[in-house]
This record gives structure tokens, sequence and C-alpha cells, in this order.
């Protein structure tokens, strides 16, 4: 059985891919999910072997939803859409398969082979993920998308991840590993990134540590282990 | 007193000199313009003849010749400059002093002073800016009076024996001074009559020109058909009164007006030599009635002499000839031959832009297409898929939702009026919106708020579509919590406003496709009711787009008005 979960915004098509997906007998559905946020946190929670991604889904595409995964995290794709204009791309992103709606019963099975396959060699699933456009928090009852070139810095507390911007504090779902990788943000602390371009001073300390004053107005420490990369990257 | 008669017949050969010159090539000069080089020589031998001649015609009075030579040195220093007037003036006096007597050194140096005082005269009124005093009688009057003056003060000076000097003046001054003085006055007046009657034939031409062009143009831009051609050919005709005007395409003659059209009709071929050559050799073809004789291949008697074809082009590709016709009893004159060569000219720009506007207009149609095809990939395999898994759950609601869905097609494909009734357009977008809110369920609330008095407004094609597409498209299909669209009708003063509001303020400014179907729509409206009515955009980015239409309350729209067939 393989572990997999449905993500698509629209629930009839939700359902009627549920269904098929049922009829198969070959996977073990994990749920089914309206919208990117809520498909990360199950993602984190079921650790699925494989998506079936709707590409166009609102404020954050399946192409983005991607980019907010874990390495170790990242399951198989495969992409259904309506139209195959994506069609291409997706295969250029060495995504598994891609599935076209409506779906047919018949089609989904080839699907199976291909993926049942793939986890048989043990084929990691590997994507050439994009740079992360947004970074996507939670603010009201709204899905905020900053971009990372509005961010002055990132931080963890017990609560959570938290981007801080001009115009506030941000909690996100995004790990810190995920916004360094995937976004121009640096580390300077096991707790901290910093966006380079809005550093406005660095503070030395004594014993080897450091302190950042961004241009938003927030202090940032510096550890000893990111100040020597930081000073690298900053050619001071 | 005999002496002032003799030499008042001698001014009445340069009378019949300055009429011979005004109709000689050299008159073309004469327009107040700055010479050409090879013009001045022209004038420079018709002048030195000239003057030459009031020396042969002169009278041999005590051993001297009271005579008329001034006026051609003069003139010509007045018309032509000082280096021609001195030319002029020499050449005279050269010749004068080789025709000897006591007087001749003092002629020949006050004939070529003469041609000087010209040549000051000319420079300066060029220098106070009135070139056009050059043609002045009176100009001349005093110029050359003011010269023969100057000359018999020569004479005195210089003739030897100044006894013999003295008596010849007082015999000569007066006479030869009031016949140089008349003489240069009426020759130029002469002359500026004959430019009068130039100038004025030239005008009288030109506003006929322009009336024809006038009078046909409207006509033409009607397109190029056998209903606009008679027209045409009949306004030529009447305006320029030649015998006859043909108007033909590349196989037939679309109208014909005129001598001979007992036997030239509408709907014949072209058979003449002329029309063809004009045709399949693009050129301007004339038989002027001597040199080659119009030979009408229908009739013997056909009174035709003469024909002009001129072809008519768009894109160097030639569509069709305007040919004029003279009878053979008349001459087939040169003003009508380039009038003839200007309309055509004229034609074939006005073709042009006739052809570009009905590009212009097919290129609206297309993209009218392009509109009514953009909705179809997205939408249509969405709609298929959620009536898929409706199907399962409950038959009844699939059922309906095909039905709404095939009769959003139907209209999409099958409207052919460019203009619907505001409910038509509703009833349009509300099959469209059945759809997508079986689609999204509980995601979307549409509310519609049309004042009932407008349903019947007359409005263009597909105004409703691309905006409620696009707040679908852009803004609830792109928004995580419920979406909600309004769309209202409404009076507001002189005008009608149309709007679709939606809550994901997710508008982009133009620049990225979902611009098209919206700038279509903006572009249509300004087409049809000008440039103060059309699409406005108002948008809050998270909270709210607003699409406005504005329309006039009033105007009656044509049902063809909005797209040109």
């Amino acid at each position: 059985m393989i572990r997999a979960l449905i993500i698509d915004d629209e629930q009839h098509a939700r359902e009627e891919l549920e269904h098929l997906v049922k009829g198969t007998g070959a996977f073990e559905l994990l749920g089914s999910c309206s919208n990117a946020i809520d498909a990360l946190r199950r993602i984190r929670i079921e650790k699925p072997e494989l998506l079936f991604l709707d590409i166009e889904m609102p404020a954050l595409s399946g192409f983005e939803l991607l980019a907010m995964i874990e390495d170790e995290l990242m399951p198989h794709v495969v992409f259904v859409t309506a139209y195959d204009e994506h069609a291409l791309k997706a295969f250029e992103e060495k995504t598994l398969d891609y599935l076209l709606k409506p779906v047919s019963a018949e089609r989904l099975l080839k699907t199976v082979h291909k993926v049942r396959d793939a986890i048989r060699r043990g084929d990691p699933p590997r994507y050439q993920v994009e740079p992360l456009r947004h970074i996507p928090c939670q603010f009201a009852n709204r899905v905020k998308l900053i971009s990372p070139t509005a961010v002055g810095s990132v931080f963890s507390d017990v609560t959570g991840i938290h981007v801080v911007t001009s115009e506030g504090q941000f909690f996100t779902e995004l790990t810190l590993r995920v916004l360094e990788e995937r976004t121009p943000l640096l580390r300077c602390h096991r707790q901290y990134l910093v966006n380079p371009k809005s550093i406005d001073e660095i503070k030395l300390l004594d014993n080897g540590l450091a302190e950042i004053k961004t241009l938003v107005g927030s202090i940032l420490p510096v550890s000893r282990r990111y100040l020597r990369q930081l000073k690298v990257y900053l050619q001071l | 007193m005999s002496l002032v008669f003799e030499l008042l017949q001698q001014t009445a050969v340069i009378i019949v000199i300055a009429y011979l010159f005004s109709k000689s090539p050299a008159m073309n000069y004469l327009t107040g313009d700055r010479l050409k080089r090879q013009e001045l020589l022209v004038l420079y031998i018709v002048f030195s003849l000239f003057s030459i001649l009031g020396t042969y015609t002169g009278l041999p009075i005590q051993g001297a010749i009271a005579n008329t030579r001034a006026i051609g040195a003069v003139l010509s220093g007045l018309i032509g400059g000082p280096v021609l007037g001195v030319a002029v003036g020499l050449t005279a006096g050269i010749h004068r002093f080789s025709l000897g007597g006591f007087t001749d050194l003092a002629c020949a140096i006050s004939t070529t002073v003469e041609g000087l005082v010209g040549g000051l005269i000319y420079l300066y009124l060029l220098r106070r800016k009135q070139p056009e005093n050059i043609f002045h009688p009176f100009v001349a009057f005093s110029t050359t009076l003011v010269a023969e003056a100057l000359q018999m003060l020569i004479i005195l000076a210089i003739a030897r024996p100044f006894s013999d000097a003295v008596a010849l003046v007082e015999v000569i001054a007066v006479p030869m001074i009031c016949a140089n003085a008349v003489g240069a006055a009426l020759f130029i007046s002469m002359v500026r009559d004959q430019k009068r009657v130039r100038d004025k034939v030239g005008a009288m031409f030109s506003a006929k020109a322009f009336t024809v062009a006038d009078r046909t143009l409207g006509i033409l831009s009607q397109g190029f058909s056998s209903e606009t051609a008679r027209e045409m050919a009949e306004i030529i005709r009447q305006e320029t009164g030649v015998g006859a005007v043909a108007i033909t395409d590349r196989e037939e003659i679309l109208a014909f007006s005129g001598i001979g059209s007992d036997h030239h009709h509408a709907g014949n071929p072209i058979v003449t030599k002329w029309s063809k050559q004009a045709l399949y050799e693009n050129k301007v073809v004339f038989a002027n009635g001597y040199d080659e004789y119009f030979q009408c291949p229908l009739a013997e008697n056909c009174p035709i002499g003469s024909v002009l074809v001129v072809p008519l082009q768009v894109d160097q590709e030639v569509v069709g000839t305007i040919s004029l016709y003279e009878p053979k009893t008349k001459l087939f004159l040169n003003i009508n031959r380039s009038f003839g060569e200007g309309l055509a000219t004229l034609y074939s720009h006005q073709l042009l832009r006739s052809r570009f506007e009905e590009q212009k207009s097919l290129l609206v149609q297309s993209e009218l297409k392009l509109l009514q095809a953009q909705v179809n990939p997205h939408f249509l395999f969405n709609a298929l898929n959620t009536i898929m898994s409706i199907i399962r759950k409950d038959s009844d609601q699939a059922r309906r939702l095909l039905l709404q869905l095939s009769n959003f097609f139907r209209t999409n494909l099958q409207r052919k009026s460019d203009i619907v009734t505001l409910e038509e357009e509703l009833a349009h977008i509300s099959a469209y919106l059945e759809i997508e809110k079986a689609r999204f369920g509980e995601r979307l609330s549409v509310k519609q708020e049309i004042d009932p008095t407008l349903l019947d407004l007359q409005i263009p094609i597909f105004t409703l579509q691309p905006l409620i597409e696009n707040a679908i498209k852009h803004g609830i299909a792109d928004l995580l919590n419920q979406g909600e669209i309004w769309v209202r009708a409404y009076r507001q003063g002189e005008f009608v406003i149309i709007e679709v509001e939606d809550n994901a303020g997710n508008y982009r400014p133009p620049i990225d496709t979902q611009g098209l179907g919206m700038r279509l729509v903006d572009q249509r409206i300004k087409n049809v009711y000008g440039s103060e009515f059309g699409l406005t955009v108002e948008y809050d980015p998270q909270q709210k787009t607003l699409v406005q239409v504005k329309l006039p309350i009033e105007k009656e729209l044509a049902n063809d008005s909005c797209v040109n067939h």
C-alpha cells in the first residue's frame, strides 16, 4: 500500500480523485487537503510517500508547495491538472507522472505502476525546487504572502518560527532550514536568520560574539559559529 | 513733337515683344524666386536681343540715335539682378559702340550703367523684402526714368564736342526719357497681367481639384464598387469638363460617364490596349489625339479621340484604372492630364487607407473570436471534472449543470449580433456562474444588484463575461476563505455604470495576460461610444477589486455600429 495524500482546492475534484484512488486498491489514503498550508502540516505529520498535487490552487500553487517542503520529507509527486499547459513544465521538474482532469481509472492504473516501480527501486524523490518566491505567514484568518526581500530577520522560539518585517511579526509554518536553503536569508545564530540586505550595523562583542542591528530595528545575536561565515559573506 | 510720336510707335513694337515674351517659356522664370544659372542665360539672350532691337528701331538724329535700348537693360537688371543687368547693358552697349557716331562711347557706358541701376533697384527691393514690387509698373517707370536721365548726363560728360552733345540732349532728352519710362512700365504691366492670369488659372485649377477630391473621397471611402465608381465618374466629368470618364477594376468597366456611353457601358470587359497597358504595366498611358489616336475597338463612329489612363494601385498592386477621354474635336489639355494623374494617386492612398481600416476591423472581429475561445480549456475541463464527481452523488444536479454548460457554450459559439441587451448578457454569465459555484461550492457567492429599468440597455457583446472570468480566475480562485462577487448595474447621472467587484484584491496592473480580455472590452466600448467611456479599475490589495464599465445612457446603438462588417 502506498501512503498517499491528495491536494486540490476544489471539493468535487478531491472527492472524484479520492474515489478513483480508493478504487485502485493500491493506496492508503492519508487524507485530502484544500490548500498548500494545510498540505504542509499534513505532510509533516503523516510523511506520505506520494502526493496527488493540483497545480492551480489559491494563493500558493502546487509548485510553490514543493518549494516549502524540507528535503528529507519530500514525497514522490503526481501532478493533477485540468489543462496541460503545465504538463510539460511538470515533466521538466522530473516529476514522477501527471494526470489530466477529468481522470480516467485506466490512466490512474498506469500511474500506480510507475509509483510502485519508483518506490521498489528506492528512487529518492528529487525535484529541482525553485527558490521560494513567497513565505506564507498566518495573518488573522488570511494567509499573508511575504516576499523574502521584504524580510528583515527570522527567529524561532518555543511557539514556532516568526518572520520580522517592517510591518510586524508573522508566524510561519516553514522551518529555518527551508528558509535558509531556499531564500537569500543568512543564518547568524542557531535560532536566527538575517536578510543581508537589511543589516544596518554589526557590533562585535567580547569572546567572539556579535550583535546585528537590522534596518527594521531588531537586534539579533550572532554566535561564534556563524560569525565567521557571515564575515566571509559580507567580505569583512 | 514728331519724335515723341515716333518713339511711341516704337513702344508699340515693345508691347508686341512683351506680349510674345509673356507667351514664351522664359515667362516661367519670372516667378519672383531666385533664378537658376540656365534661366539667367535665357533671360540674358532675350533681353540683349530686345535691347539691340531697341537700337535698330531707333531714329538717327544729329549723328546720334534716339532709341529704346534702355528698356531691355533696365528691365533685365530689375528682373535678374545687377549681374544680368550689367551683362545685358554691356552687350547692347558694345553693339551700339560698334555702330559708331559721336556718342558711341557715351551710349555704350550709359547702357551698362542703366543695367546696373535696374540691378541695384532689384537688390534694394529684395533687401526691403518686397520682391513682388519688381513687377510693379511704377517701379519700372521710375527706374527707367532715372536711368535715362543718367544717360543724358553721361552723354553730356563724355560725348565730344560738348556743344553737339548739348544740342543732341536738348532734342532727345524729354522724348527718350518719357518713351523709355513708359515703354518699360508697359512691358512690366503686360508681363504682370499675364502672370496674374496664370496664377488665377492655377488657383481655379487647385480649387477644382479640391472640389473633386472632396466630393469623391467620401464616396470612395464606402468602398470601391460599381456603385461608388458611377458617382465618382460623374463628378470627375462634371468638374473637369472632359468628354468622358471611365473607372475600371482589373477585369471590367465599373462606370462610364460622358460621350460614347451608347457603346461604352459599365460591365463591359476591358478591351482597349491603353487600359490594358496601364493595368498590366502599372503606368500612366496617354494617347494625345494627334501623335497617337484613340481608336475605339467597339464602334467605328465613336466620338472619342484622345485618352489618358491612370492605374489605381494599392500596395504596388494595380486594382483598377481611371480614364479621361476627350472627343476628336478637342485637344486634351495638359492641365487635365496632370489632374488625372494626381487624382489617381489620391485615390490610391484612399484605397490603401480603406484596406487598412478593413483589416483593422477584421482584427477586432478576430480578437472577439479569441475572446470567445479564451474561456475554453480550463473552464471546460474543470467543469467536466466537477460534473463527473457530482454524478456519483446527485445525478439531477449533474444533469442541470450539463444543461448550463451546454447553454453557455451554445451562446458563446452562436452569438451573431455584436450588440445584446444587458438581460441577455446577464443570462449568459449566470450559466457560467452556476457552474463555477458548483465547482467552488461554499467558497463562492455571487450577488446581483441590477436596476431593472436597465435590462433592455444595449451593450456590446461579451462586455461582462471577461470581467466575471477575471474576478473568478484571479480573485476568488486565489482566495483561501469565502469569495464574494457583486455584479451591479445602475444609473449615475448621464451614465450607466456596470460593475463587478470581488473581495480578493488580487488585481495586478496590466502587463500580464489577464489584461487581454479586459483591454478588448475597454477598446470596443471606446470605439463605439468615445474615449470618455470604457473601463476603470479600482483596487485595494487583499481587500477588493472593482472593475467599472461606464456607458452612455441615451445613445441608441445601431446594430452594426460596434464592429464594421
